[in-house]
């Protein structure tokens, strides 16, 4: 078995998967620099010190993301979607339907019982659906945005949140605190508007269970939870690897395959 | 879309709600206000409704009643037909088709559902139409595309060349669930021989389209009965008119609201008559007396909206409105443009208003097909906005008329044939000496902008510009 | 040859436009595939469709549309405002939609702040939406007013022999434009899409009998080539672009765009005008027949077997639906278009975009990679 390395280089966070033998043998994530190279280097390199190896080590490289055309290292590219619909049927083998959420896009992909393709969407342009939006938001409240999902479990009234666009929704939130609203149920008024601009687009390819979500913002469980009383369907849960690291992950998958170490 | 509202006919649930508001006052004082605490989300519309007496009751009592009409509509053997609030219903009723007005089911969706009708919002954008269309469909349109409301025969529209979003919406609305589509298409031009040929020739090509999909003639006696309603009707509104522009204003805030939905719902039809009937009692009772509409009984300023209201958050603008002593003098909605409305008196506009001939037989199609020409909306804004008879000329000939403070324009951000001139109108306005406010909410959608920060800017525009 | 063709589709004031201004000659520009360009060639005045090509940034667009509206009109207020339309006599708007339709009031306003910027010939074109006897009328008085407003304003004539020139050479065009779409079709076909549609667009931008030849020679040295293979086949649907770099980013994905459905595009050519008969009730028909735009209500079922044959004509592997923002006539069609074509296993790509210049590259490229990326994928399945 030789080792395998993926790289997604996103807008705000760059990641990086070294697998050996159909494992994950170290993985990184670092926030993305100003140049693609850069970012690339450093979350390899991050992730190489992790496994104790060098990039000699590794056989096949695939890369995806925003900057994976810049990647120096990589003998192959990947888009993203690709990568995180081959990345969900590895966190969860039978899934169908693949919802990710991250920095500044979301995407909703479907699968058929091969885990092929067979449709995707991602939202268009505005940052309202994405995870900067969870961000902004959090910012704005003064919390860390892994806290929203924990503050929103407290919740008992949640606000109705702007939703068109995030910088009218911060306008909103600042109003519902200076009106002495509960920290916590803006929190869950947030997570709920995101859950539901995401249902638009996972309404719009299908939902079919069972349903994954990767990338960063599916560690927020007030985002999942508001998500599964949408969809009405329950959201598997990713135990075996961090959700955000989803991209890199498929990549690295890819590049198995393409090693002809898979099937 | 969640599972729990594909469970009941979303219209049944809508007839289910106004029905019992419409027999809440039936028992004592003490039995109200318990029921109230049962309606949490209803509420805030049933008491700013009731409140206003008999003209609130009789229009809960008529709102029940053309759901009741709606949701039994098949089984009374009549047709249905998705139709929008700028298209006269009277040809409707008189050809026993039940007209169901996509925006009148958005605002009573928002009315009374906990999420207003943003689950249907977003479930047009799962099968594919714009998250950008116009709410004032997009909120009922939805349940219709989730097959959760009353069968549908026909869709029907006359918004070609005046709002593409509307008229869009019922295109999408007849392909998607393949039915029979037909369009009344507004040349650019209001009046004029030209005009007034097309839009009688396109109405025969309606006429022509109801009878083919519901097998049956066009009775004119019904229809001139219809329009003879209309005709009474119409000298009604120009007498509650007349009435808002006494200072004080003797009409209480939601009457323009009143005056509009009940059109909407019932033109050429008894029950309209009824709504209008009560609202003149209380009018004319306090015109006599020199009352103000206001509920503390104090007219601070009056206001004039040039486009739509703000149908969100249980009527709280209304509210707000009164609360603070601002007048309503209507908007675009309310308007009747029959030729003996005050305003076309006022400034001669007669070429621009319809005449009902109901002694001729022979002139009913024209005198039908001039009538919904000259519906809201249809009248005023085609063509460019500052050509005659169009939205600019309406809007201050009116804001003068009826004395108004200022001008506010709230709408959609959905509505394309506004936004793309509004700034312009709102420089003109400016000009003319009316301080005026644009609206950035969504009248059918509060997650487009809250209710708390609609209402600080609002209150901030009549602070900035001493208004209050 | 293709060089003509590339300076014409990527700049507005172009040489012909120069050669023609420096003639002394007249430029009538207008906003919609609506417009007869025969009427104006007749008389002596160059047709030019207007674009939002090459804008930089939308601050005086934006100081008089609202928010909510499309980038396109905005971005030709924008041109307008910084004199960039300066050649032109005179201006047709059309309601094509609500947008455009609007690009008439802002303009004017915006003369008044920005003045000399309005030409002085501006006409509103009132086009029904629907196709019928008593909308032909009024399309046919509403081109004789066109006709009475051109001949009083520039003291010229519409001569009814003339007109029947114009009309015979604009059929010649449509003709070797099929000739063009059937090369584009083929199984290797001789040009790219980005190539194509810059063949298309230069011909609103300049003189027809120039234009002619070109496409001409252009169709001879195509037709000597070896043509290009092995690509994805796509098809382009939706809003108007006049912007070859929408499909550059397309084809860089290693697909080639072998048809489309664009207002500038090949809804421009198809069908011809009857030589017979009166003439302006002819060019009246037949502009008015054109039934592919959306703003042609309750005709859906029409448009989506224009696609369908296309689609199956051009063998193309997938169909990208794309729309700018707020334009919801596209944008919902698109939506039925999706759902449509996919039941027969044609795969489809919706996409929302601002028009303009081309920010959002990056994004455009990662979904077209992944379809490109579905449809090599299930290639494979079948193989």
């Amino acid at each position: 078995m030789r080792i395998v390395a993926g790289c997604d280089v996103g807008s705000l966070t760059s990641k990086a998967v070294i697998m050996s033998d159909g494992k994950i043998i170290a993985s990184s994530i670092i926030k993305s620099k100003a140049r693609p190279w850069e970012s690339a280097e450093s979350v390899m390199n991050e992730a190489l010190q992790k496994a104790q190896i060098s990039m000699n080590n590794i056989a096949f490289c695939v890369g995806t993301g925003y900057g994976r055309e810049k990647i120096p290292f990589v003998n192959e590219i990947s888009s993203e979607i690709a990568c995180h619909a081959k990345a969900a049927r590895w966190l969860i083998p039978n899934a169908r339907t693949v919802i990710d959420i991250g920095g500044q896009d979301c995407k909703a992909i479907k699968l058929d019982e091969k885990g092929n393709m067979v449709k995707f969407i991602t939202n268009d342009k505005c940052a309202s659906g994405t995870g900067r939006f969870l961000e902004v938001m959090a910012k704005v409240l003064g919390v860390g945005v892994d806290q929203l999902g924990e503050l929103s479990s407290k919740s008992k009234n949640p606000i109705t949140c702007a939703t068109a666009c995030t910088v009218w929704a911060q306008a909103d939130v600042i109003q519902h605190i200076n009106d002495g609203v509960p920290i916590e149920d803006i929190a869950a008024g947030i997570n709920t508007a995101m859950a539901a601009r995401m249902s638009v687009l996972a309404g719009n390819i299908g939902v079919e269970r069972e349903v994954c979500m990767t990338g960063g913002v599916a560690k927020n469980e007030g985002v999942v939870q508001a998500l599964e009383k949408i969809l009405g369907v329950k959201i598997r849960r990713i135990r075996n690897a961090d959700p955000q690291i989803a991209g890199a992950l498929g990549a690295a998958l890819i590049a198995k395959e393409k090693l002809g170490e898979d099937k | 879309m969640r599972k729990e509202l594909k469970e009941y006919k979303f219209d049944w649930m809508l007839l289910s709600c106004f029905s019992a508001a419409s027999k809440l006052q039936n028992g004592t004082e003490k039995e109200y206000q318990q029921m109230l605490r049962y309606i949490p989300y209803f509420r805030g519309v049933v008491e700013t409704v009731l409140s206003t007496g008999k003209p609130g009751q009789r229009f809960i009592e008529i709102c029940a009643k053309y759901l009741d009409n709606l949701v039994n509509a098949k089984e009374r053997g009549y047709h249905t037909a998705i139709t929008t609030f700028c298209f006269s219903p009277i040809i409707f009723y008189a050809m026993d088709i039940m007209p169901i007005c996509l925006e009148v089911m958005s605002v009573m969706l928002t009315f009374t559902y906990k999420r207003g009708s943003s689950d249907f919002l977003d479930f047009c954008n799962e099968v594919g139409f714009t998250e950008t269309s116009c709410s004032s469909q997009r909120g009922s349109l939805g349940a219709y595309l989730a097959g959760i409301g009353t069968d549908i025969d026909m869709i029907v529209t006359d918004t070609p060349g005046v709002c593409d979003t509307n008229a869009n919406a019922f295109a999408f609305a007849a392909s998607y669930l393949n039915k029979p589509f037909f369009q009344l298409d507004m040349p650019p031009d209001l009046t004029g021989n030209r005009s007034d040929e097309y839009h009688r020739e396109d109405y025969k090509a309606l006429i022509a389209f109801l009878e083919e999909h519901t097998g049956k003639k066009l009775d004119l006696d019904r229809l001139r009965e219809t329009l003879q309603e209309a005709e009474k009707q119409d000298a009604m509104i120009a007498e509650l008119e007349e009435l808002a522009r006494l200072v004080p204003n003797p009409l209480p805030v939601t009457y323009n609201f009143f005056v509009y939905a009940s059109r909407f719902l019932f033109a050429g039809m008894p029950e309209c008559t009824r709504v209008l009937e009560a609202m003149l009692e209380v009018g004319r009772k306090n015109a006599a007396e020199g009352k103000s509409g206001i509920s503390n009984g104090k007219e601070k300023v009056r206001s004039f909206f040039c486009y739509i209201d703000h149908y969100v958050q249980s009527l709280k603008f209304w509210q707000m409105l009164d609360e603070y002593g601002i007048c309503y003098q209507g908007n675009i909605l309310s308007r009747s443009w029959a030729s003996n409305a005050p305003h076309v008196k006022e400034y001669g506009t007669y070429e621009a208003a319809y005449t009902l001939h109901t002694d001729d037989l022979d002139k009913l199609i024209g005198d039908i097909a001039l009538l919904n020409s000259r519906m809201p909306m249809i009248k005023s804004i085609r063509g460019p906005y500052d050509a005659p008879h169009m939205w600019l000329q309406d809007t201050l000939s009116l804001a003068k008329m009826y004395k108004a403070d200022f001008i506010v324009y709230n709408g959609t951000p959905g509505c394309r044939n506004t936004w793309g001139m509004v700034k312009l109108l709102a420089r003109d306005t400016e000009k003319a000496g009316f301080p005026t406010y644009i609206m950035y909410a969504d009248a059918f959608d509060e997650r487009v902008q809250s209710w708390e920060t609609t209402r600080d800017r609002f209150l901030e525009f009549l602070t900035v510009r001493r208004l209050i | 040859m293709m060089d003509a063709f590339l300076h014409a589709a990527t700049s507005l004031e172009n040489d012909y436009v120069k050669k023609w201004k420096s003639a002394g000659k007249k430029i009538i520009g207008y906003t919609c595939s609506y417009v007869p360009d025969e009427i104006l060639h007749s008389v002596g005045i160059l047709p030019y469709r207007i674009r939002g090509y090459g804008v930089g940034d939308t601050a005086i667009g934006d100081t008089y549309f609202g928010p909510f509206i499309c980038s396109l009109p905005r971005c030709m207020l924008q041109l307008a405002g910084e004199r960039k339309f300066a050649f032109l006599d005179g201006i047709i708007i059309t309601p094509g939609c609500d947008s455009m339709r609007r690009l008439d009031e802002c303009w004017r306003k915006a003369n008044d702040d920005i003045q000399g910027i309005l030409p002085k010939f501006h006409f509103h074109y009132g086009v029904p939406h629907k196709y019928a006897d008593y909308t032909i009328k009024w399309f046919y008085d509403e081109t004789v007013r066109f006709v009475n407003a051109v001949e009083s304003h520039f003291n010229v004539r519409v001569d009814e022999e003339k007109l029947r020139n114009s009309i015979r050479l604009y059929n010649e065009s449509r003709k070797m434009l099929e000739e063009f779409e059937a090369l584009r079709c083929a199984e290797k076909p001789p040009f790219s899409g980005t190539e194509a549609l810059a063949v298309i667009i230069s011909g609103c931008a300049m003189p027809r009998e120039e234009y002619n030849a070109l496409l001409k020679n252009f169709l001879e040295e195509s037709k000597a080539l070896q043509g290009i293979k092995n690509r994805i086949r796509l098809m382009l649907v939706g809003s108007a672009n006049d912007d070859i770099e929408l499909v550059r980013v397309i084809e860089e994905s290693g697909a080639l765009v072998v048809a489309d459905n664009l207002c500038f595009g090949a809804r421009l050519y198809e069908d011809l005008v009857e030589e017979q008969g009166d003439p302006v009730f002819n060019l009246a028909k037949r502009y008015l027949a054109h039934n592919e735009c959306p703003r042609r209500y309750g005709d859906y079922k029409k448009r989506l077997a224009i696609l369908r044959e296309k689609a199956h004509r051009a063998r193309v592997d997938g169909v990208i639906l794309q729309n700018i923002r707020f334009c919801d006539l596209h944008g919902a069609e698109n939506g039925l278009f999706e759902r449509d074509l996919e039941k027969e296993g044609i795969p489809c790509m919706r996409i929302e975009r601002e028009y303009g210049p081309l920010v959002e590259k990056g994004r455009l490229k990662m979904r077209v990679d992944a379809f490109v990326e579905r449809i090599r994928q299930k290639r494979r399945e079948i193989a």
